[in-house]
């Protein structure tokens, strides 16, 4: 081979299959997958339209005033350059898609040139000012643009040639294209350089008698800090106001309320995904766009990966399926406890067709189908009730709707301290807040077909009684301790406390009598729509809760992942020779027949923070190295290499404190 | 010379500038051959710019202004000062000129040979003005010498230059040099009270106030505006901003505060030592030499002025924050003894408090939160980091996601490491960009006192 300079490697041939391949399975993975797909999207195409009017609901406000803002500066003659700090919160994932919308809106409503700028088309001036030319001059109309507008010189200003990063060229293309102003928006602030953002702000106001700018900086930190970074010349130049960005957790939160916890939706992520998706946005990152992206994935995965959720398909008649989706049908869990209670229950005859035959199962699926989603929707619709009569007793801890969701789907509310609390505040209510709990209700558009309770008997049974009360709305409730008092009374040198209660009126004894009713329905009602939701048969097609392709998928773990794999590669490699005594005691085991990089791994882990190259090599020449003389050459080639993958693994690198040592980087475990 | 009505209008127009116009109404006469360069120079604010344009567009002489503020290099410059050239002598003559020849001007002997080419043959002199020449972005080291003397070799060319300080490396004696000095307290005082803004912005009902005129108004306006800017003076301009601007600016913002008493009715427009009483506090915050993008208002005064981030950061976020900071303060070899789980903290941190305290009437030590932060690199981050949270923390990639975010929000800076490396890199090292009173609040916030993590301890 030596004389060969390069040669052509051809892999040795396999024949046919690879011989690591094995299927479990003898079924047909892709059946039914474009039907299942289409119904994906049908579904998924809903949430999508409820996420996007959410969030476009969730900053209509802040637009609105921004764009009142750049159609008031538009037009005036100025000494400043109007700018508006929108502080739009350190979900900087999540703005770019917030500048798009304002954009639009912006576009839409007044007469102006909208550009984003983020940091990566401004590393300096120059690059800046170009990109925002091409941007702006070419995005609003695309039949009257010079085909040469993007080469370096081009004719703008009758026949003179100016260079790609004049703004001459904005001037020019005003005159073909009149807009009241040129609105720049800055999508990320922090990470421009604060020097191009003054050079770039005295070279606009030197412009602004000729382009009427309008600057809008997305902050993320907060308007002061910025104002910080500029110096005092260039703040002499703005003048503008500030905008406030709703908080992105709350967004989540009707994000939250509109998919999942709304009583229309046909499928549900269940409560462990649910937990990890919003503790994930309490703990790491806040972001309105990975939550819907969890979602969707969600959705995603539970579609792809079963069969039997064809039977989601809106309009499915019995001929479109086949007896693969029926078998994996009758082997879910919740089927087979359907089945067991059925037996129990002495209706064999029902089981026997129902394993015998399709059409039978069919009808079945197809009822219970309709009758989870009845259940699931009335348990999302006593979430939500739960959830206002809270925020109407004005109690604390305030607990999010979310939350709440998660306790009542992981079937944790029936006979919860939680719940508890809540039915007993309920039953020393006050008369006022009796009002206002009806409105609330009444406005919240509860569907009325999952939430039973008739709200305007109560109604107008309590204005009866306010009528009767000579329109006062005072009455005391019996249930309400603060009307006890206790009463000491010392006979014969002993002390009797006893309580005593506030006579009570007629009305009040009505009043509490409505509360009190209120409170057994309110309880039944409780009691009947907080299901466990894994009881229920199919609730694996109407929940999809599996934790671990949301985790994998998220929430991957890099460095753990090489950690582990050079700590324990037995765990990867599973090879009989370095398994075999492990169990107890983690990483104990060195062995030279661990990998090479492994072993070198170990020692690292050993060693300080400074590693003598030649203690290392030593220590893994007594490991690897049998007694044998010649060995030492390959120890050494080994010892390089394991050397060089753990440096470019980031683990060490070399040292200049000390010679012949190597600095150690990179410890276990963070 | 002007003729003198001209130089009037002028001087009404630019108080306090007697002197510079007399002498550039002596240099650009019509008469007299005109210098072939002059160098303008005075501090920012002093009125350069404005009085020469004013002046060459009353004498109605041919010329162009060229502002290097708008050229982002030289080559930008050099094109742009043709291409003002061509506009202007468009302008005066008869006819459009050819403008092919002129298409390109790479270098300054090319913009040499097209002004001499579109000077040829022209009797009268062209001024070509660079206004804040000395301040040109990516300037040829050239630039200024060989603009100096583009005056002798196209003989019907002169040029003005703009500068802030005179420049020193021209390499040519005899060039007329025109100071614009920094104007006087009576200069200021002179040019502001020119035009003094109103105290009322709806004049007060005639019926109520019948010999009230609005005459009398302006001269209620001139008088207090004259002594309100002899008080800004004297108590805070003086001192900080003594600019023409600076001082302008910090006058109107405390202008209407100042006057309010009189719009409604408490004091009357002549009591001024009366108002200036009542008003004092004005005068003694810094608020009104500030430059904010938000105008304050008096509601929002009120509000803290701390620097806070508006929104919650999510609870990870925060202690890495935390964690940043304190890896940035507190000397890598203390940490045993803050972050070590084994030992117990309190009985440590007294140690070295009472270290401290000896130290300090020895010779006095700068607490830590006031010197600048050191780097720290990123595994020591992470390690003070999962020691402050008392659950372990599963190593996401999420964790590096919130580091490179928090460092695009510029709250962490990333110092060494190779220039477009790897930003998680082990080798690059960290520090942080916020202040101790921030992240004080933000530990408050999650319940971390930081100042019992940090090294020396924190008084006040």
């Amino acid at each position: 081979m030596e004389h060969e300079r390069c040669y052509i490697y051809t892999p040795p041939e396999t024949n046919g299959r690879a011989p690591k391949r094995r299927r479990i399975s003898k079924g047909d993975p892709k059946i039914h997958l474009p039907e299942r797909l289409q119904t994906f999207r049908h579904i998924w195409a809903e949430q999508e339209e409820r996420i996007r009017n959410t969030l476009e609901e969730a900053d209509r406000a802040t637009q609105d005033k921004i764009v009142d803002f750049v159609s008031s500066a538009s037009p005036s003659e100025r000494q400043v350059i109007p700018t508006g700090l929108i502080v739009a919160g350190p979900s900087i994932a999540s703005h770019g898609s917030f500048f798009d919308r304002l954009g639009k809106r912006i576009k839409k409503d007044t007469n102006s040139a909208y550009t984003v700028l983020t940091s990566a088309d401004a590393p300096n001036l120059k690059t800046l000012l170009k990109n925002l030319i091409k941007k702006t001059t070419s995005r609003v109309e695309d039949d009257d643009d010079d085909d040469d507008m993007g080469c370096p010189t081009s004719s703008a200003r009758n026949g003179s040639k100016l260079l790609g990063f004049d703004l001459g060229h904005i001037q020019g293309w005003r005159v073909r294209n009149p807009v009241d102003g040129v609105v720049i928006a800055f999508q990320d602030s922090e990470a421009f350089d604060a020097r191009v953002l003054v050079e770039m702000i005295d070279l606009f106001y030197s412009w602004l008698d000729r382009i009427p700018f309008v600057l809008l900086f997305g902050i993320a930190t907060s308007a002061e800090s910025f104002e910080d970074r500029l110096s005092r010349k260039t703040l002499r130049y703005l003048e503008g106001q500030k905008f406030d960005v709703t908080q992105s957790d709350e967004i989540i939160e009707r994000l939250f309320r509109v998919t999942v916890a709304s009583a229309n939706v046909p499928l549900r992520i269940g409560p462990t995904v649910a937990r990890r998706i919003l503790d994930r946005q309490k703990d790491h990152v806040q972001n309105t766009q990975d939550f819907s992206d969890g979602l969707k994935y969600a959705y995603m995965s539970h579609f792809y990966a079963s069969y039997p959720t064809i039977f989601l398909k809106s309009d499915l008649s019995k001929g479109d399926l086949t007896t693969e989706a029926f078998e994996a049908v009758r082997n879910m869990p919740s089927f087979r406890r359907w089945i067991e209670a059925k037996v129990d229950a002495g209706e064999s005859r029902i089981v026997r067709k129902l394993l015998d035959s399709d059409d039978t199962l069919f009808d079945y699926i197809v009822s219970h189908l309709k009758s989870g989603q009845t259940a699931l929707n009335g348990l999302s619709c006593a979430v939500r009730v739960l959830d206002s009569l809270r925020r109407s007793l004005q109690m604390s801890p305030t607990a999010r709707l979310s939350s709440i969701w998660v306790r009542a789907a992981s079937a944790d509310m029936i006979g919860s301290p939680f719940l508890r609390e809540t039915m007993l505040s309920l039953k020393k209510m006050s008369p006022e807040r009796f009002l206002q709990l009806l409105e609330t209700w009444s406005s919240d558009d509860l569907d009325s077909s999952f939430f039973t309770l008739d709200l305007g008997l109560y109604v107008s049974e309590l204005e009866a009684l306010i009528e009767a009360n000579d329109g006062s709305i005072h009455f005391r409730n019996q249930h309400d301790v603060g009307n006890e008092s206790l009463r000491t009374t010392v006979v014969a040198q002993k002390v009797l406390l006893s309580k005593h209660k506030a006579t009570l009126s007629e009305h009040d004894k009505a009043y509490s009598e409505l509360v009190g009713r209120l409170h057994e329905e309110l309880g039944a009602y409780f009691a009947n729509a907080f299901i466990d939701p894994k009881d229920l048969f199919l609730s694996e097609i109407l929940m999809y809760d599996l934790k671990s392709p949301h985790t994998e998928v998220f929430q991957p773990r890099p460095r753990f992942a090489i950690e582990r794999a050079l700590s324990s590669p037995h765990d990867y490699l599973g090879c009989d020779c370095c398994g075999t005594d492990r169990g107890e005691g983690e990483g104990a085991s060195l062995s030279a027949t661990l990998p090479a990089t492994a072993i070198l791994y170990q020692l690292y882990l050993e060693s300080g923070s400074l590693i003598n190259v030649s203690d290392l090599w030593s220590a893994f020449h007594a490991m690897v190295g049998d007694d044998e003389e010649d060995s030492e050459p390959r120890a050494m080639a080994l010892f390089q290499r394991a050397l060089a993958e753990l440096k470019h693994l980031g683990f060490v690198k070399p040292s200049r404190k000390k010679t012949d040592h190597i600095a150690k980087t990179m410890w276990k475990g963070l | 010379m002007l003729p003198d009505e001209l130089l009037d209008q002028l001087r009404a127009t630019f108080p306090c500038r007697e002197l510079q116009l007399q002498q550039l109404a002596a240099l650009y006469s019509q008469s007299l051959p005109f210098p072939p360069l002059l160098v303008a120079h005075g501090l920012p604010c002093t009125g350069k710019s404005a009085l020469i344009k004013a002046f060459l567009e009353a004498a109605s002489l041919p010329h162009v202004i060229v502002n290097c503020r708008e050229c982002i290099t030289g080559r930008h410059l050099l094109e742009r000062t043709v291409g003002g050239c061509l506009d202007a002598l468009d302008a005066t003559g008869d006819g459009k000129m050819d403008r092919r020849p002129y298409s390109r001007t790479e270098n300054l002997s090319s913009l040499v040979v097209n002004l001499q080419k579109m000077l040829e043959g022209r009797r009268d002199k062209f001024i070509v003005v660079f206004d804040g020449i000395d301040a040109q972005r990516e300037a040829p080291p050239t630039l200024l010498p060989a603009l100096t003397r583009f005056g002798e070799i196209i003989s019907n060319l002169s040029v003005i230059m703009i500068t802030t300080l005179p420049p020193s490396l021209l390499h040519k004696p005899g060039i007329p040099h025109l100071n614009f000095p920094a104007y006087t307290r009576q200069d200021l005082i002179t040019i502001l009270s020119a035009s003094p803004p109103k105290i009322f912005f709806t004049t007060p009902s005639s019926e109520q106030f019948p010999d009230y005129t609005p005459d009398l108004a302006a001269e209620d306006d001139a008088w207090l505006w004259n002594r309100f800017l002899t008080a800004v003076w004297e108590s805070i301009s003086k001192h900080t901003g003594r600019d023409l601007v600076s001082f302008r600016n910090t006058s109107l913002r405390l202008w209407r505060e100042f006057v309010a008493p009189i719009v409604d009715g408490t004091f009357g427009t002549r009591d001024f030592s009366r108002l200036m009483v009542n008003r004092r506090h004005l005068f003694q915050t810094e608020d009104a030499v500030l430059d904010r993008i938000i105008k304050k208002t008096a509601n929002n005064t009120a509000v803290a002025k701390r620097k806070t981030i508006q929104h919650d950061l999510p609870y990870y976020t925060t202690h890495l924050l935390i964690s940043a900071y304190l890896a940035s303060y507190n000397p890598s070899r203390t940490d045993t003894t803050y972050f070590m789980k084994h030992s117990d903290k309190r009985k440590n941190k007294r140690k070295v408090c009472s270290h401290s305290g000896i130290t300090k009437s020895k010779h006095r030590r700068i607490p830590r939160h006031l010197l600048t932060p050191s780097p720290f690199p990123l595994d020591r981050l992470l390690a003070i980091f999962r020691s402050l949270l008392d659950a372990p923390v599963p190593q996401l990639a999420d964790i590096y996601t919130q580091i490179a975010t928090l460092t695009s929000m510029r709250l962490l800076v990333r110092v060494g490491g190779m220039v477009g490396a790897d930003p998680l890199d082990a080798s690059a090292r960290w520090r942080v960009n916020f202040g101790w009173e921030w992240v004080r609040s933000l530990g408050r916030s999650v319940g971390i006192e930081v100042g019992e993590y940090l090294v020396g301890g924190v008084d006040g």
